[in-house]
């Protein structure tokens, strides 16, 4: 046990250090924190309205206690999803592992601190989920100090048990997979097929269930009931989170310790478990996993001749960029990808429901009304920013080199078409997103040929707008301390800026369109200028001032 | 020629890492740079290839200010960093035609660089293979490679023959004979005392960011009187410090 607590404290210390390597003056800290908590605040409020909303009107039926089971259930579920990301970063990919690997630790003791790592980024998780509701409920029940000893005690057990899920999900699957020669590619397609499965499941389930829900009192009549087949499902696949729900509810009666004590014992047998299964299967799935494959032949001559082709400094520079963020898994997915992925996923909600025809009906009598022009292109415009501010390729462009960032300072490139070559990719990416999009839009809402035309016009300056941003961003908060690829683009705080960026961004230009009442034509042509405009002014600062920046970054 | 006059770099403000440091690395020679650990070698490698900026002093590499033509000077040295562990998602031979675009080299002797280059280090059967499955040995064999490609006057390298095997050692330091011979410039940091006495024409050995000693080894043994080998010498002169 000890050597499991000196372990976490000093992986912990490691993780500390890279969290806090971003250097930068006092202000950009300050304006770090100032972003985050302006960005933070409004959530939290929102979710506390809620969740008071929710309360009243469950209390009027005696079931308030659904909304502490609820919460629960769709917190665990998110430790869970984001449980497989840490325990795949911090387990495997992380490049401590090999150092490790030869100390002389039982797998439980790497196991065991790696967990208590990984559970204080779960922390952090379930502190945003949790805490609005813990509290809320708390104050509303009029909940004494018995209820927030228990609530303190269940909000730090809550995530353990979707974490040693998530855990022996990822343990399986990587022990698994730890054949062949390109199991990294192997790994990724096997990935992204469960991907798949799991979202065809969902998508499964929720036709199956009731209509879907459209209103507050809808979802409180649905928890009360408990009619619906998703969220039996998900509570249990997540009985603990029942049970804590059950132990907060009468906190302080018999009854609620018993539930309590029920819990803990549930939360202490799953510990055993991910420790027992951990023992036969980590190693197992760990060793050698930075091998790659290789085959040691010569290449062929005109293989040769081709590869060694000439090309401008640029777009030399450009396909460096390209190759590294196919090839590696984690920018794939979270790149790469995502411009492609999350169109499709944002979809799946809408489509998976029974009367989604009903809706898009509805969605599309809406969008072609003669004065929705303007508005509808407004808010197709905000979508195509957002979806650009999702995509992190530009916001993590000069992150993602790590310590090799330095590197290029020596090579005789100019900065400014280093700049250009480290966003060019980012914004290739979001046009394809954008494309999707857009051609989603035509195939569900069957838009006229002109609008989907107009919506690309304003489209593509928009796109390059937040590409742009993203790129000043890590230009002044690179993040080049990192253990494993994944950190250096997932444990980035700076996605959520550009993430912050667009929602802004898009939102103003919404609010702005409602109130100028213009025509589509106008408004198009306004937007397209307006952003073509901004462009150049980010353009001509980056190539003035970006060399600057460039230099400024220094270990 | 690397020449650095009066430069000076403090982190934190006032930790002194490199102390008006003044160093000309002529034409023809093999220029050594030794020191301990935390002496300011990598600071001023890295001052030099223009990764940090001094706060005070001026660098040129042949005649070209790091500081104020910095494509110029880039283009005249070729820089061998201590980790070799970059660009490891590329192919080798795609590093190295990376490389190639970086310094513009013609497309005609481009391909016949690159084979001499595999051939003489043992690698033409490793270029199509991705650097992530190179040896260390391997890794630090395909960055020299990388940055003799254009075939740079100036060598700039750090620790460049760590993890070297005997063979891609020996060829290394026999190239770099070769470019000193043929009046071009290699400078390079090592901690192998017995290779810097037996390759290097000049030494200079830096502590606590001051060179303390800047000649050739004869100069060095006149200098403190004593016929000892440069280790023992070494020893003394940072002893104190």
């Amino acid at each position: 046990m000890s050597k499991v607590l000196l372990l976490s404290k000093v992986l912990l210390k490691n993780a500390e250090s890279i969290w806090g390597a971003k250097k930068g003056s006092g202000w950009k800290k300050l304006l770090l924190v100032l972003a985050l908590v302006i960005g933070i605040i409004p959530m939290i409020l929102g979710a506390v309205v809620f969740l008071s909303a929710m309360y009243d009107g469950l209390a009027l039926i005696g079931q308030e206690g659904a909304l502490l089971g609820l919460g629960f259930t769709v917190a665990s579920l998110a430790i869970f999803i984001f449980g497989i990301l840490y325990v795949l970063s911090v387990f495997y990919y992380s490049q401590d592992v090999e150092q490790l690997l030869p100390l002389p630790l039982r797998p439980a003791h790497i196991l065991g601190a790696k967990f208590v790592v990984a559970l204080c980024y779960e922390y952090l998780t379930a502190l945003v989920l949790l805490g609005p509701l813990l509290v809320t409920y708390g104050v509303k029940s009029g909940g004494g100090i018995v209820y927030y000893l228990f609530a303190v005690l269940i909000f730090l057990a809550v995530p353990i048990v979707p974490l040693v899920m998530a855990a022996l999900l990822v343990m399986l699957f990587m022990r698994f997979t730890n054949v062949g020669k390109s199991k990294e590619r192997f790994r990724l397609i096997s990935g992204l097929f469960a991907i798949c499965l799991a979202v065809g499941f969902q998508m499964f389930v929720q036709r199956q269930s009731s209509g879907g829900v459209d209103s507050l009192e809808q979802l409180q009549q649905m928890i009360a009931s408990q009619e619906n087949a998703l969220l039996n499902l998900v509570t249990q696949f997540f009985p603990a989170g029942r049970l804590a729900a059950l132990a907060l509810q009468d906190g302080g009666t018999l009854e609620s310790l018993g539930f309590l004590a029920a819990f803990f014992l549930v939360v202490l047998a799953s510990l055993v478990v991910f420790l027992v299964v951990g023992n036969s299967f980590y190693f197992a799935g760990v060793m050698g996993i930075s091998e790659a494959a290789a085959k040691r032949k010569a290449i062929g001559k005109t293989a040769f001749q081709k590869l060694v082709k000439q090309r401008s400094r640029l777009l030399s520079y450009f396909w460096k960029e390209w190759k590294i963020l196919w090839r590696t898994p984690a920018f794939l997915l979270n790149c790469t990808l995502s411009s492609l992925l999350i169109p499709i996923l944002a979809l799946l909600p809408v489509l998976a429901r029974r009367d989604s025809g009903e809706l898009l009906a509805r969605l599309q009598a809406s969008l072609q009304g003669e004065h929705a022009g303007a508005v509808s292109l407004a808010i197709a415009f905000a979508a195509i920013l957002l979806l650009g501010a999702l995509n992190s390729t530009s916001v993590t462009a000069i992150s993602r080199d790590g310590q090799g960032f330095f590197y290029n300072k020596t090579l005789p490139i100019l900065p400014q078409h280093l700049l250009l070559a480290k966003v060019m990719p980012g914004i290739i990416l979001s046009m394809v997103g954008m494309l999707v999009l857009l051609a989603e839009a035509v195939w569900l809402l069957s838009l006229s040929g002109k609008f989907i035309f107009w919506a690309a016009l304003c489209g593509i300056p928009g796109v390059i707008f937040i590409n742009l941003i993203g790129i000043m961003v890590d230009l002044h908060l690179p993040k080049l301390v990192w253990s494993s690829e994944q950190e250096a683009v997932k444990q980035n705080f700076n996605p959520l800026f550009s993430l912050l960026f667009g929602l802004v961004t898009g939102g103003l230009v919404a609010v702005c369109v409602m109130y100028v009442e213009a025509s589509l034509f106008a408004t198009a042509l306004g937007l397209f200028a307006l952003f073509a405009l901004l462009d150049v002014a980010i353009y001509r600062m980056l190539v003035v001032k970006g060399p600057k920046w460039l230099e400024n970054i220094e270990d | 020629m690397i020449e650095l006059i009066n430069v000076t770099k403090s982190y934190n403000g006032t930790n002194k890492a490199v102390d008006q440091l003044n160093l000309t690395v002529p034409n023809g020679e093999i220029f050594g740079f030794l020191g301990p650990n935390g002496a300011g070698k990598t600071t001023t490698i890295k001052m030099v290839t223009g990764i940090i900026r001094p706060d005070q002093g001026e660098i040129t590499i042949n005649g070209k200010n790091i500081a104020t033509q910095p494509l110029e000077a880039k283009q005249q040295f070729g820089y061998v960093p201590d980790s070799p562990d970059q660009f490891l998602r590329l192919k080798g031979l795609e590093y190295i035609n990376f490389m190639a675009d970086m310094y513009q080299v013609p497309k005609d002797v481009r391909g016949q660089r690159i084979l001499e280059l595999a051939s003489r280090f043992e690698m033409t059967s490793a270029l199509g293979d991705p650097i992530q499955s190179y040896s260390h040995g391997m890794r630090q064999k395909i960055m020299i490679m990388g940055v003799l490609v254009h075939n740079p006057k100036v060598w700039i390298l750090d620790e460049p023959l760590t993890g070297l095997d005997p063979k891609a050692s020996f060829t290394l330091k026999e190239m770099m004979r070769e470019h000193a011979d043929s009046g071009r410039t290699v400078f390079f940091s090592t901690h192998v005392l017995e290779v810097a006495e037996k390759l290097c024409d000049r030494v200079a050995i830096i502590n606590k960011g001051k060179i303390l000693f800047c000649g050739t080894f004869k100069e060095m043994q006149q200098h403190f009187q004593s016929d000892h080998s440069l280790e023992s010498l070494f020893l003394e002169l940072t002893k104190h410090e």
